[in-house]
């Protein structure tokens, strides 16, 4: 439950403000001028605050598209991301949001067309490119749908560049705007996937895999095209037989014709994140992994995460293509 | 065995204005005089958990004796500050407690205080002023310390610790002269359940972050045994974190217990973290 929503001055009679502000009505509602004066705070707990965030709405400035990370690819030659929100519900152990930002409030910018307008200069720009944009890197695309109504807004600008890809990554089991409407050929919707026993344990307040599979499911046979992310192959214990069973249960639960792609990623925290979130969750099971840190990065040494991405890529290869799988370094 | 029960403890100060509003508290929590001859009175339990101090007045008294308070019960970075007195409000209820989660002064600075969540309390926001004023017209909450308090709290610790409480006293249908010592402490002592609601919280926040903070307690055992470098120090000890998880210290113990110089400490923890696998169906 929402406590307190922080609103910037500028955007309090927004259309959107209004709309979000009654989906929450007990909470109590605080002017503000720019959200980052309580946002990017140094004097604040991350993890005291992600027990009970606040949510603060505003107004995004600049930077709404960005180039998306090198290795963050699914095949095009320009990729690009933006993020009508920064911080997400769910409170994943391995997610870089733990050391990305001081708080754990969500914010959401309310500007959408603002959006819109950046979205089609970067096409118009790159008009002879095959491009692809990613949405929600800073936040998990989906899992606030029902308020914000994000995907439902940009979808349309998209029905009007069929040959720009949009990929909305996430780990919810929102079906809506899209079980309503008419299947896009250039949606990806990207779910992000690991071992059910891993994902119990890391994944918190996150939907369970096999809910996560049943609306993969779903929205494949309505037509939209599916993204698999394996991204953090996650070691331990009997972890060959642990994704071996996952990738299996996917295969055979999803038309493999609605599978647009593939994606195996390692974990990685850059190695001052890695820090930062140790000491936010010392006892945490992840962290007594063979992980080390080498120029800057904390991963699994490169052995492991060969062994680990090949062994995922030539399970997945006895159901699909090879152009279809892509390694993510991001 | 001793150190880590005494890292596990709560640790709670308190900055109050006057002596009538901490009577109360300091019979509740059952705090003491430390020494009469401090800058500021202060108060401490038995246990040292609990620390007062009677700021006086004013921003700048809030100010200096909430520092004063720090340096003199050497408060750690997960202590829990909190400032409880009376105010004037031109909406409360004459005798409600609030919490307050915004501030304004008169320089126009505004601070947002965090609030301990799912609190019953209603919440206010404050502004403190240099002068006494009686147009409480349109103001939530009034008073002279609270944003100073929260200025000096908020560069001791993160914000998530810090409390601001205050109670109705004066207002427009009720004159601020009519105010005396008697009636401030019954004020307080009528809202003492709220209060100490609240602050039960806040014992188990410090207490919760102090234990999560703490260096493994094997961490003063090894490298007292060995000379680690400051490098070496920050290693060992984000190691021994991660070690304790899936081993005992007896085990870490075993482990190095041949090793002739800090190097080797750390690669042989580091080896033993290299070698762990971790079982997902055991967490």
């Amino acid at each position: 439950m929402i406590e307190t929503i922080y609103i910037e001055k500028k955007i309090k009679n927004h259309p959107r403000t209004k709309f979000i502000l009654k989906k929450f009505k007990k909470a109590r509602v605080l002017e503000i001028d720019k959200y980052a004066e309580i946002f990017n705070k140094r004097n604040q707990n991350f993890r005291i605050q992600k027990a009970n965030p606040n949510l603060i709405l505003a107004h995004k400035n600049d930077g709404f598209v960005l180039p998306a990370p090198e290795g963050f690819g699914i095949g095009s030659s320009e990729n690009f991301y933006f993020s009508h929100m920064y911080n997400c519900i769910y409170d994943c152990r391995y997610c870089f949001l733990q050391g990305m930002f001081s708080s754990a409030n969500y914010v959401i910018f309310v500007n959408f067309e603002d959006f819109d307008t950046s979205i089609k200069n970067v096409i118009n720009k790159n008009i002879n490119s095959k491009i692809t944009f990613f949405s929600g890197y800073d936040c998990d695309s989906l899992a606030l749908e029902n308020v914000t109504g994000f995907a439902k807004h940009i979808l349309p600008l998209f029905q009007q560049y069929p040959e720009v890809d949009i990929e909305f990554r996430t780990k919810s089991i929102q079906r809506e705007p899209f079980m309503s409407i008419e299947p896009m050929k250039n949606v990806i919707m990207a779910y992000s996937l690991m071992p059910d026993l891993m994902s119990s344990s890391l994944d918190n307040k996150v939907p369970s895999i096999s809910k996560r599979i049943q609306v993969i499911s779903d929205l494949a046979l309505r037509g939209w095209k599916i993204g698999l992310r394996f991204d953090p192959l996650i070691h331990g214990e009997d972890w060959k037989s642990l994704y071996e069973n996952l990738l299996e249960k996917v295969y055979n639960s999803i038309p493999l014709e609605s599978i647009h792609s593939v994606s195996v990623g390692p974990l990685r925290f850059p190695k001052k994140m890695f820090k930062d979130i140790l000491k936010l969750y010392p006892d945490e099971p992840l962290f007594t992994s063979p992980l080390a840190s080498s120029k800057g990065v904390v991963s699994y040494d490169e052995k492991i995460e060969e062994e680990m991405s090949s062994f995922c890529k030539t399970l997945t290869l006895k159901y699909l293509d090879n152009s279809q799988i892509f390694r993510c370094y991001a | 065995m001793i150190k880590s029960n005494f890292l596990k403890k709560t640790s709670v100060r308190w900055v109050v204005a006057l002596k009538e509003e901490a009577e109360v508290i300091l019979d509740y929590y059952k705090m003491v005089l430390v020494n009469e001859k401090t800058l500021y009175p202060i108060y401490k339990n038995v246990e040292e958990t609990h620390w007062l101090t009677l700021s006086g007045i004013g921003r700048h008294n809030s100010a200096a004796s909430t520092s004063y308070l720090y340096t003199i019960s050497k408060a750690s970075k997960w202590t829990s500050w909190i400032n409880v007195g009376i105010a004037g409000s031109g909406k409360g209820d004459y005798g409600n407690i609030y919490l307050v989660d915004k501030i304004f002064n008169q320089n126009a600075n505004i601070t947002y205080p965090a609030t301990m969540p799912k609190s019953n309390l209603s919440k206010m926001t404050l502004l403190t002023t240099d002068i006494p004023i009686t147009d409480y017209s349109s103001k939530e909450l009034i008073d002279m310390e609270g944003s100073a308090f929260f200025d000096i709290a908020s560069k001791l610790t993160t914000k998530e610790f810090i409390c601001i409480m205050k109670i109705v006293s004066d207002g427009p249908s009720n004159d601020i002269k009519q105010l005396n010592k008697l009636k401030i402490i019954q004020l307080v002592k009528s809202n003492l359940s709220k209060i100490s609601k609240v602050i039960s919280y806040y014992e188990k926040l410090s207490e919760n972050e102090n234990q999560i903070r703490a260096k493994p307690y094997i961490f003063y055992k090894i490298s007292s045994n060995w000379h680690f470098s400051v490098t070496q120090r920050t290693q060992l000890e984000n190691l021994l974190r991660r070690l304790r998880v899936f081993c005992g210290n007896d085990d870490i113990m075993e482990l190095i217990k041949q090793c002739e110089n800090s190097s080797f400490v750390i690669n042989a923890l580091n080896n033993k973290i290299k070698g762990n696998k971790v079982d997902w169906s055991d967490v």
